[in-house]
């Protein structure tokens, strides 16, 4: 624009040369003056971008001149005296350093008791070294952030001072929407688990007790109201004959909820760990509360995402009869079930000792339900580690289930809803013996036994289970043998050449479904009333029938000579009609 | 995710439980650096790992001038060979949602898919049920182009759109404030933008031309199909698709650190009404 502009003077003061200081004064001049909305001027705010240009030489800085231009802008608007800044705003970690910190701090030196640390009772923490895991975790693809690994570390050491936890162990995370949730499975002492068994007896004493006098009153009170009912039924009616009509009878509801099984007491099946949780390391633990049959049965018709808030409440069809907390505990349940896995022969059912057999027995026989299953193992002293190649196997026949199959029923051993007196069923426990509603007589449903290998689990629509991989192609003498649940994605467990293995979920909670998920369907509507010609709709009678029913219902000739007795005739004749209606 | 985030993973991606290991990172650092050079890429990038049941697909990116159209991806089943990706076929795109069968991991893979009788997706009204054939490696490439389309997104500001018309990343950006990382608004999905210009660029008051081009998150619908955690006490951002489980965004909040991840099964979940709770 200067240049024409030169031009252009060239032409007007021929000969006389440039006025440059001039026209640099003018141009200058222009460019300095300020924006009458911002106030700003470009003359400034170019030597403001050029100077920072200059200053911070970025590369290729004119594709984003504009960019730069317009923060050199928002920096002007920066007050650069703000004498509010006196508060000071907290660094972004601040609160979790102040939550973590008292962890950090090394433990004032105990006590020297008396008492011999081995009668301590405090549960082995040697199998749960995180870092020493979280070193495997990496190696097979999956993995949790170092710090909050350590942190999960020092928190479960404190869990196990405050509670009485036999074994413990780290089952893994289940990645909500809202927040995640961390889980550690455990193994209460065996005088605990007496103690909560004696507890849920009295409990269910009581609710027994509460029932039948709920159900005493609740008699009374429908015999109350049904005679009163009956009253004001009856009075007007014998007033007058026609007029409301009879009612047919309350429907009654002929559906019978069937029996509920009972859950497993604590220490046993389904229940037989412990499980704690919670949303942050630095949190306390939560005890999840025991898995109850109908809690599993319904998770399995469900569909949900977690939020990471134990208390929400889970709104389904069918409806889940409890919170989050039960729903987290449930899917726990079936998780364990389905992808606790084991090398072939690392735990036996400990057959060797005669002794134990026959504890063994015993606490089947206490367990009840008959079942012949083998409910518990130990860990083999002869366990040879597999060999990789076998571990790595595609058929899968060198891992074994080590947890038990859940029934249908939710529950691991099958409880028969109608027992048969006499028979095979005397075992059962005594409190089924007490009412026998008759039933039909059931199929028990059976599971695969324990430690049975992973080539027999079912395929499921067209999904293989597991997958099985080698965590390193190079250094296959320390590589480790990875499996991975297709069924329940993010199921894994590794093994270092058989010597060490550990199980672990870092999911959602939710299972494969190659279909996707369908909603159970609505049941069928009951009938409220038999079916008959009085709850019918009918259609109404036309001009021509009701003709034809007037013609033939016509009142025989007589010989109409009193008034009254037409009258009379007449009155049959419209109550005969009411009756037709 | 790009490469020098590789070999680090467990302090981003293991917020959501899968990382890569040691073996996988470093041979992918240098593999896709060769990929690079081989291709003359600006950059490249690390897409994510696609589970199958024998094998499992790596998937990788790279662009030479343009951040959003240009993309080239490439695949390898062992991190090491890496093969181009097809365009997504039209045919495939319709068949990759209906394809129940997990990937096995191998690309040459033929499987038949069954359509219903009353399937509605496929272009031509159905007399009987049909049976069409679909590649693994087509499969792939309409899986990834799925995810990229619905799922894959960049922090607002991390793109700059030239005045020509080229999209390259920002080199002025410096992270989002803590409040802004928070807000699904400030999320852009990479992909080209499917609303009007002027829709993307009017649904925030500090709207700037040059980087509210691509279409934010926060329509998405359902309400709740991103869930979004600020983790590692307030500095990291993840953000997760329902809709894509296994996807991860991370972003380390106020610095230009950035970068997204697909690990999963390529499985799209439509179960999301049910898992949800809207009241």
């Amino acid at each position: 624009m200067i240049f024409d502009y030169d031009d252009l003077k060239k032409d007007d003061e021929s000969g006389s040369g440039l006025d440059y200081d001039n026209e640099f004064t003018k141009a200058k001049s222009f460019l300095q003056k300020s924006s009458n909305l911002s106030g700003d001027n470009v003359y400034d705010h170019l030597t403001e971008v050029l100077n920072k240009i200059l200053a911070e030489r970025p590369e290729n800085v004119i594709d984003f001149f504009e960019e730069y231009s317009r923060k050199v802008k928002e920096q002007r608007f920066i007050p650069q005296t703000d004498h509010l800044e006196d508060i000071y705003v907290s660094p972004l970690r601040y609160e979790l350093a102040n939550k973590f910190m008292p962890f950090l701090k090394p433990a004032p030196p105990e006590e020297a008791s008396t008492v011999d640390p081995e009668d301590l009772d405090i549960a082995d923490m040697s199998a749960n070294n995180m870092l020493q895991l979280l070193y495997y975790f990496e190696q097979a693809g999956i993995g949790i952030p170092r710090d909050e690994m350590y942190a999960i570390m020092l928190s479960m050491r404190r869990l196990i001072k405050s509670e009485p936890i036999a074994s413990i162990r780290f089952w893994g995370k289940i990645y909500g929407t809202f927040k995640n949730y961390i889980v550690v499975e455990t193994e209460l002492r065996e005088d605990e688990y007496l103690k909560e068994i004696e507890e849920l007896e009295k409990q269910k004493q009581e609710e027994e007790m509460a029932l039948q006098a709920a159900m005493q009153a609740d008699d009374a009170v429908r015999l109350g109201d049904i005679g009163d009912i009956e009253v004001e039924a009856e009075e007007p009616i014998r007033k007058d004959k026609k007029v409301p009509r009879h009612l047919p009878p309350v429907p009654i509801i002929q559906f019978e909820e069937p029996p509920e099984p009972p859950s497993e007491f604590p220490g046993v099946g389904v229940n037989k760990k412990v499980y704690y949780v919670c949303n942050d390391p630095c949190h306390p633990w939560i005890r999840l509360p025991d898995v109850k049959p109908k809690h599993i049965v319904v998770a399995r018709q469900i569909y949900r995402a977690f939020t990471g808030n134990l208390d929400q409440e889970i709104i389904t069809y069918p409806e889940f009869p409890g919170t989050e907390k039960e729903l987290l505990r449930a899917q726990i349940a079936r998780i364990s079930a389905g992808t606790q896995i084991s090398p072939l022969g690392f735990y036996t059912f400990g057959g060797d000792e005669g002794e134990e057999e026959e504890e063994e027995e015993e606490e089947e026989e206490e367990e009840g339900g008959g079942a012949k299953i083998k409910t518990t193992y130990k860990e083999s002293k002869r366990y040879e580690p597999v060999p990789m190649r076998d571990l790595t196997d595609g058929s899968m026949a060198f891992w074994v289930h080590h947890t038990l199959y859940i029934l249908p029923q939710g529950r691991t051993t099958w409880w028969n809803p109608y027992p048969q007196a006499g028979g095979e069923e005397e075992e059962l426990g005594e409190e089924e013996e007490e009412e026998k509603p008759k039933g039909p007589k059931l199929e028990p449903e059976i599971g695969p036994p324990l430690l049975t290998p992973l080539s027999e689990d079912a395929t499921l629509e067209a999904v293989p289970p597991w997958s099985v991989r080698v965590s390193s192609r190079l250094i296959t003498d320390y590589a480790l043998a990875i499996v991975r649940s297709n069924l329940w994605p993010g199921a894994y467990c590794f093994s270092t050449q058989g010597k060490l293995f550990q199980n672990v979920y870092l999911g959602n909670g939710l299972k494969y479904m190659a279909y996707n998920f369908t909603p159970l369907p609505l049941p069928p509507i009951q009938a409220e009333y038999p079916l008959g010609p009085e709850i019918m709709e009918m259609s109404d009678p036309t001009g021509a029938q009701e003709e034809e029913w007037r013609i033939a219902h016509l009142p025989k000739e007589k010989p109409a000579k009193f008034g009254e007795e037409e009258q009379a005739e007449e009155e049959e004749e419209e109550e005969e009609e009411e009756d037709d209606d | 995710m790009d490469l020098e985030s590789l070999l680090n993973t467990l302090e981003t991606t293991a917020h959501s439980g899968q990382v890569l290991t040691t073996e996988e990172g470093i041979v992918l650092y240098n593999s896709l650096l060769l990929l690079q050079n081989e291709n003359h890429f600006r950059n490249i990038y690390f897409w994510g790992r696609i589970c199958g049941v024998d094998k499992d697909y790596f998937i990788a990116y790279g662009y030479v001038k343009d951040a959003l159209l240009g993309r080239i991806f490439y695949y390898s089943t062992n991190c090491t060979d890496w093969g181009l990706l097809p365009q997504p076929s039209e045919k495939g795109k319709i068949l990759t949602p209906l394809c129940i069968t997990k990937f096995q991991g191998d690309p040459a893979l033929v499987t038949d898919i069954l359509l219903d009788k009353d399937e509605t997706s496929v272009e031509t009204v159905l007399n009987a049920p049909q049976v069409r054939q679909l590649k693994e490696e087509d499969r792939l490439a309409c899986t990834v182009h799925l995810i990229n389309e619905e799922a894959v997104i960049v922090p607002r500001a991390a793109l700059f759109k030239r005045p020509d018309g080229v999209v390259v990343e920002n080199l002025s950006f410096q992270g989002l404030e803590r409040l802004e990382a928070q807000e699904l608004k400030t999320y852009l999905h990479y992909r080209s933008p499917r609303n009007k210009w002027n829709i993307n660029l009017l649904t925030r008051s500090d709207y700037n031309y040059a980087i509210d081009f691509l279409d934010t998150i926060d329509t998405d619908i359902p309400d709740g199909c991103w869930s979004i955690h600020i983790s590692a006490g307030g500095i990291l951002t993840v953000l997760k698709s329902l809709y894509w489980p296994g996807f991860i965004f991370y972003h380390k909040i106020g610095t230009p650190k950035y970068g997204y991840v697909y690990f999963g099964n390529g499985k799209k979940c439509i179960d999301i009404p049910f898992m949800l709770t809207f009241f």
